[in-house]
Order: structure tokens, then C-alpha cells, then sequence
């Protein structure tokens, strides 16, 4: 039963596969970029995913990971001329680092604390980034050459998409994975039956770093500039938040279809008025936590729509 | 420990200022560091009030209100408004900040209280970390609004440009002196508001045990609310008192939100004399930190972070709170 849900998943991630194969070629830049985009943001939801939906820490910061990977990748790129495909292992070599050394104090507070930890930190980099001039260039931002890139960004943030579905299938399915959830649901009953929590929760937050990272990169390869304030940019924590929220965190599913869904929406939105639609998301921020804590994937389990084992 | 840890801390910007050059060894510059604590102290009063306000809501809920400097930042848009509505109408004078609380004071009340009846009362006691997310959420919605009204323009207030001349040459700024004595007048008006008063102590017998309290004929979900209210107009006095002194848009809220977090876990959680302490202690390592470090000013916002981070990791329980968690 196992093996045949999961043939039958991974059948359905090879269609999609070969659908986003074809697709670019098809449409234009405007459509390529919407898609690599929604790639990217399955990918950012999917990683806060694995530190706040399995594990049950919520993160608050998640986009100094994203902010670090992208500065990692440019710096190269615009000062020491490397090409791009290269830096992506730099800027996840980098979200590594970065994850173990905030991780190792962050990750012994607990709840609100770790939430508020995650976020302050998360400004302590964007200020790191406007104050450290002579690497980052401070708050000018750094500029990349220009060149074509709307089909090798696709193509890298494709893998890059298809990779973090994987890894997070893996998760769900894994041991791993259920000593993630034992954490979320009872951090001292899951240290009492054995389970090392410090590794655990630090493997955890640090395959989430990775993947947020190399999104990052790709991105700053995509858009050619970058700056403090929209790398670090505090919205583009709660966009992931409320993709994978809106979904169903601790689901495979979940934040793949909250990202889509989303960022179609807030695509249409966006063009027709931009204030509002950041409104909208704080409202929509707190229907979400209030009314469907479990997301779309949770409220469909519930009623008997859809069989749990489909969702995970 | 802690007063290793603390001496540290302190002595760490003079570290790195002596280090880049910034410590001379004279009399002006030891004037300056004068002026630059007894700054330091004036601003760390008015974080007090903020804070005080925080460490409420927590105390009586257990609920982190994120939304917090949101709610400074909309306090200080309040006082904006205010002082230029007779401008706006034709009339040329202005309504002093501090007479305009009068009326923001209760409008920041109002709006609190909404907040709480339409969007906390129901998830207070669930899951903690619900009301996060929905305060957070909450706070998103209040800056874009705010941005939406006033853009995202840096606003100051002119009040009182000129300045107390202490000694020769140590000056404190008029405005900084009497914000500070505002924010000690309302924090003792609320300290004496909770120890004396019927309502005050209710919201503390609500915070030390909310089922006794509930046994007792108090009505919880009603001091839920004025709690949340009263929290509410304190971080809007400290958003007029901020709005006087320094300059503010609407994206400043998520630094005192950070501000005031870090002063309630640095006082004890839901200890309010110890908030004030580390309020103070707060502000003067913020003054030095932007006086003695290279780049300091944009710097100030890692001192308290950084200090919330190391309590949390050396001493949980911070300088005065209770000693099992």
C-alpha cells in the first residue's frame, strides 16, 4: 500500500516534470518569469515548511536565509566575476553556515521565543548587509551584467523545486520525519524516548536554510539587483508563511498548493492595487491562523474529501 | 553571572570604540558620555512605558502581542494627525502632543479593546502560538494602512528644539526631558492604577491565577480586554513621546516590538519594576552603542537584540523574574 502511494506520487511529479519541461519553450518572458517564480515560492514555502511545519518551530526570519543566499551568489557574480551555476553551491554552503551558528544558541528557545529570535534576527542581517559596505556594497545594492537568463533560471529553480518536493517527501516519509513530528507534539516526551532533539531540530533547520538559500541565489540571478531592503525584506517571510499556512503545514502538499494558489492570486492582485493587497495578506494572515489552522489540505482531511495518506 | 554578563555587555562598545578611536581621554569627551547616558536613561523611560504595556498583556494572557511597536508607530501617526488638523482646517497653530493624548489616548484604548474582543478573546488559553500569527498578522495590516494614509515618508514633530543646559557643557534636549517625565508620571500612574485600584487588582489576580480569579466572580474575558486596551494606549503614549523626539514612519514598528521584547525578557517576564530597570539599562547601552561605535546609529538596533538573545541563553528568567519558569 505504502510503496503503491508512493509510485503513484512520484508518477505525478514526473508529469509535472515533463509539463514544466515543455511549457517554457511555449510562452513568453512574462509567463516563464510567473512560473519560475511560483517554483521559487514552492520552494520557500516547502523549506519553512520543514523547521515550522514538522518540527513545530515557527520561524519568523526565514528570509535572512533567502537574504544571505542571494548576497552570497551576487557578490560573487559582480565582483569576482564567476559564472552564476557555480555560486549556487557557495550561497547553500553559506544558508549552512549561517543556519548552524544562529541555530546552535536560537534553537534552545522555545515557542514565541524562538519567533521573536528568528525575527530579530532577521533585521540584525538586513542591518549587517546596509552597514557592511565594503562587501555588500551597503545600501545601494549590488547590480549584476546584464544577460539573458529567463530559460537557465527556470531551468535551475525547476531542480532546485523538484529537489525540495523530493526531500520533503523523503521527510514525511522517513523515521526522520517522525521524530520531527514527536518534537513538534511533545519536545520532552520525544527526548525521554531517545531522540537526540538538539541534532534533530538543527538537521531540520539547516535542510531549510539550504533550500532558502539557493532560491535566493537563483533570485538574485533572475531580477540582476539586489538591495538590503528587499532581500531582507520581513514580507517575503510572511508571503512563505502564509503559503505553507494556507496549504496545511506539516504536509508535502500543503505549501506546494498555498504557493501556487497565492502567488496566482496576489499576481492578478498586485497589478490592480498594490497597497491593498499587502493588507489583504495581514488579513488574510489572521483568517488563516483563526479560522483554518490546518489549511486547505487539513480542512479537506476533515470533511473526508481527500484520504489523509494522499496528502502527505 | 548576570552581572558578569551585563558588565560585559557594557563594557563591549567601549571596546570596540577604543579600538577604532573613538575614546579620548578628555574632558569634553567625558562630558559627551554624560550627556550621552543621561540620554540614554530619558529614552530608556519612555521604552519603559511601551514595555510595561507588553509585559501586561503577557502577564494576564500569555499571548506575545507582535503587533506592539505597531501600535507605538500608530500612537505617534495619532499625535501627527492631531498636530496638524488645525493647519489642515486653515488655522495656523498647532495641538501640543501631549494635550493631544487627551484624545489619542482613548481612541488607541478603543481600538485595542476591539482587537482583543473581535480577534484574542477567542484563542487566548489555546494553542500559543496562535495568537502570534494573528497578531503578527495584525500588525502587517496596521503598517500598510498607516503607509497607505501618510505614505512612507519619515515624519518628526518640532516640539521644544532647545535644551536644559546642565553644566558647561552638558546639554539634555527639552523634549527628551520632558517626554521622559511624562513616561514616568504615566508609569506610576500605572503602577498605582494596579496595585489600588478594584480593576487593577483584578487584572493581577487574573495574571497570578486566571481559574481562581474566575472563581472569584471576576470577570476574565473583560479584563482581557482592558488589559488589552489599556496596553494599547500605553504603546500610543510612548508613540507620542517617541514621535517628539525622533523621527518616525510607518516601518519603525517592528524595531519597537523588538525593543520592547527584548526589555520584558531582560526585567523578567511579567515583572514590571524589572521591566523598568532593564528599560533604562536598555536605553543607555543603545546611546553608547551609537556614540562609540563606528557606523553605531544604524548599528542601535543589535544592542537589543543582541542582549535578548544572551538572556534568554544565560538567564532565562532575566534580572528579577520568578525563579521557576
Amino acid at each position: 500500500m505504502e510503496s503503491r502511494e508512493t509510485t503513484r506520487n512520484l508518477s505525478y511529479l514526473g508529469v509535472l516534470c515533463v509539463v514544466l519541461l515543455i511549457v517554457p519553450d511555449q510562452v513568453n518572458v512574462y509567463y516563464r518569469s510567473f512560473i519560475m517564480f511560483t517554483m521559487m515560492y514552492v520552494v520557500l514555502a516547502l523549506s519553512w515548511n520543514i523547521i515550522s511545519g514538522y518540527t513545530g518551530y515557527l520561524s519568523f526570519g526565514h528570509v535572512l536565509f533567502y537574504g544571505v543566499g542571494s548576497y552570497a551568489s551576487a557578490i560573487l557574480v559582480a565582483d569576482y566575476g564567476w559564472n552564476w551555476i557555480p555560486t549556487l553551491l557557495v550561497a547553500a554552503a553559506v544558508g549552512i553556515g549561517v543556519a548552524i551558528v544562529l541555530g546552535y544558541p536560537v534553537l534552545r528557545l522555545k515557542g514565541p521565543y524562538f519567533a521573536i529570535a528568528t525575527l530579530g534576527a532577521a533585521e540584525s542581517f538586513r542591518i549587517l548587509a546596509t552597514v557592511w559596505d565594503d562587501v555588500t556594497h551597503g545600501g545601494e545594492g549590488i547590480s549584476l551584467p546584464n544577460v539573458e537568463n529567463s530559460f537557465s533560471t527556470y531551468y535551475a529553480m525547476m531542480i532546485l523545486m523538484i529537489v525540495t518536493i523530493l526531500v520533503s517527501y523523503w521527510i514525511a516519509h522517513s523515521r526522520f520525519g517522525v521524530r520531527l513530528n514527536a518534537i513538534r507534539e511533545d519536545e520532552v516526551a520525544a527526548a525521554a524516548n531517545g531522540i537526540n532533539t538538539t541534532l534533530y531540530k538543527m538537521i531540520a533547520f539547516v535542510l531549510s536554510a539550504v533550500f532558502c538559500s539557493m532560491a535566493g541565489a537563483i533570485q538574485a540571478n533572475k531580477t540582476l539587483y539586489i538591495d538590503p531592503d528587499t532581500e531582507f525584506f520581513i514580507l517575503v517571510t510572511i508571503t512563505m508563511k502564509l503559503m505553507a499556512m494556507l496549504g496545511g503545514k506539516g504536509t508535502v502538499i500543503g505549501p506546494i498548493l498555498g504557493a501556487v494558489v497565492l502567488y496566482s492570486i496576489q499576481e492578478v492582485v498586485w497589478v490592480a492595487v498594490p497597497q491593498a493587497h499587502l493588507i489583504a495578506f495581514g488579513v488574510f494572515l489572521i483568517l488563516v491562523a483563526r479560522f483554518m489552522p490546518r489549511g486547505i489540505v487539513g480542512f479537506f482531511v476533515d470533511r473526508g474529501w481527500a484520504r489523509k495518506g494522499m496528502v502527505h | 553571572m548576570l552581572g558578569g554578563f551585563l558588565a560585559a555587555i557594557y563594557a563591549l562598545p567601549f571596546a570596540v570604540g577604543m579600538m577604532s578611536g573613538n575614546v579620548y581621554y578628555d574632558l569634553q569627551w567625558l562630558n559627551d558620555l554624560v550627556t550621552v547616558m543621561m540620554s540614554g536613561m530619558m529614552q530608556g523611560g519612555v521604552y519603559a512605558m511601551f514595555a510595561v504595556g507588553l509585559t501586561l498583556i503577557f502577564g494576564v494572557m500569555r499571548v506575545i502581542n507582535v503587533a506592539h511597536g505597531e501600535f507605538v508607530v500608530l500612537g505617534a501617526y495619532l499625535t501627527y494627525a492631531a498636530f496638524n488638523t488645525p493647519a489642515f482646517l486653515g488655522i495656523s497653530a498647532y495641538v501640543d502632543p501631549l494635550v493631544s493624548m487627551v484624545l489619542t489616548l482613548p481612541i488607541a484604548f478603543v481600538i485595542g479593546y476591539t482587537v482583543q474582543k473581535v480577534l484574542l478573546n477567542a484563542v487566548v488559553g489555546g494553542p500559543e502560538l496562535t495568537p502570534l500569527l494573528i497578531t503578527f498578522g495584525l500588525g502587517i495590516s496596521m503598517i500598510n494602512i498607516i503607509e497607505w494614509i501618510f505614505s512612507t515618508d519619515y515624519h518628526t514633530i518640532p516640539y521644544y528644539p532647545d535644551s536644559f543646559q546642565i553644566t558647561e557643557s552638558i546639554a539634555l534636549g527639552k523634549n527628551k526631558v520632558i517626554s521622559f517625565m511624562m513616561a514616568l508620571f504615566i508609569t506610576a500612574s500605572v503602577f498605582l492604577f494596579l496595585k489600588y485600584h478594584r480593576l487593577g487588582k483584578a487584572i493581577r489576580a487574573t495574571s497570578q491565577n486566571a481559574e481562581v480569579a474566575m472563581v472569584c466572580g471576576i470577570n476574565i474575558y473583560r479584563v482581557y480586554l482592558i488589559t488589552f486596551g489599556l496596553a494599547s494606549a500605553l504603546a500610543c503614549a510612548g508613540g507620542t513621546l517617541v514621535s517628539i523626539q525622533f523621527g518616525f514612519n510607518p516601518e519603525t514598528g517592528l524595531t519597537y516590538t523588538v525593543i520592547a521584547f527584548a526589555i520584558i525578557v531582560l526585567g523578567g517576564r511579567g515583572h514590571y519594576v524589572g521591566a523598568f530597570i532593564a528599560a533604562l539599562m536598555l536605553g543607555i547601552l543603545e546611546n553608547l552603542v551609537s556614540f562609540l561605535v563606528p557606523n553605531g546609529t544604524a548599528m542601535v538596533e543589535m544592542a537589543s537584540y543582541g542582549t535578548m538573545i544572551f538572556v534568554l541563553l544565560i538567564r532565562p528568567r532575566g534580572l528579577m523574574g520568578p525563579k521557576i519558569d
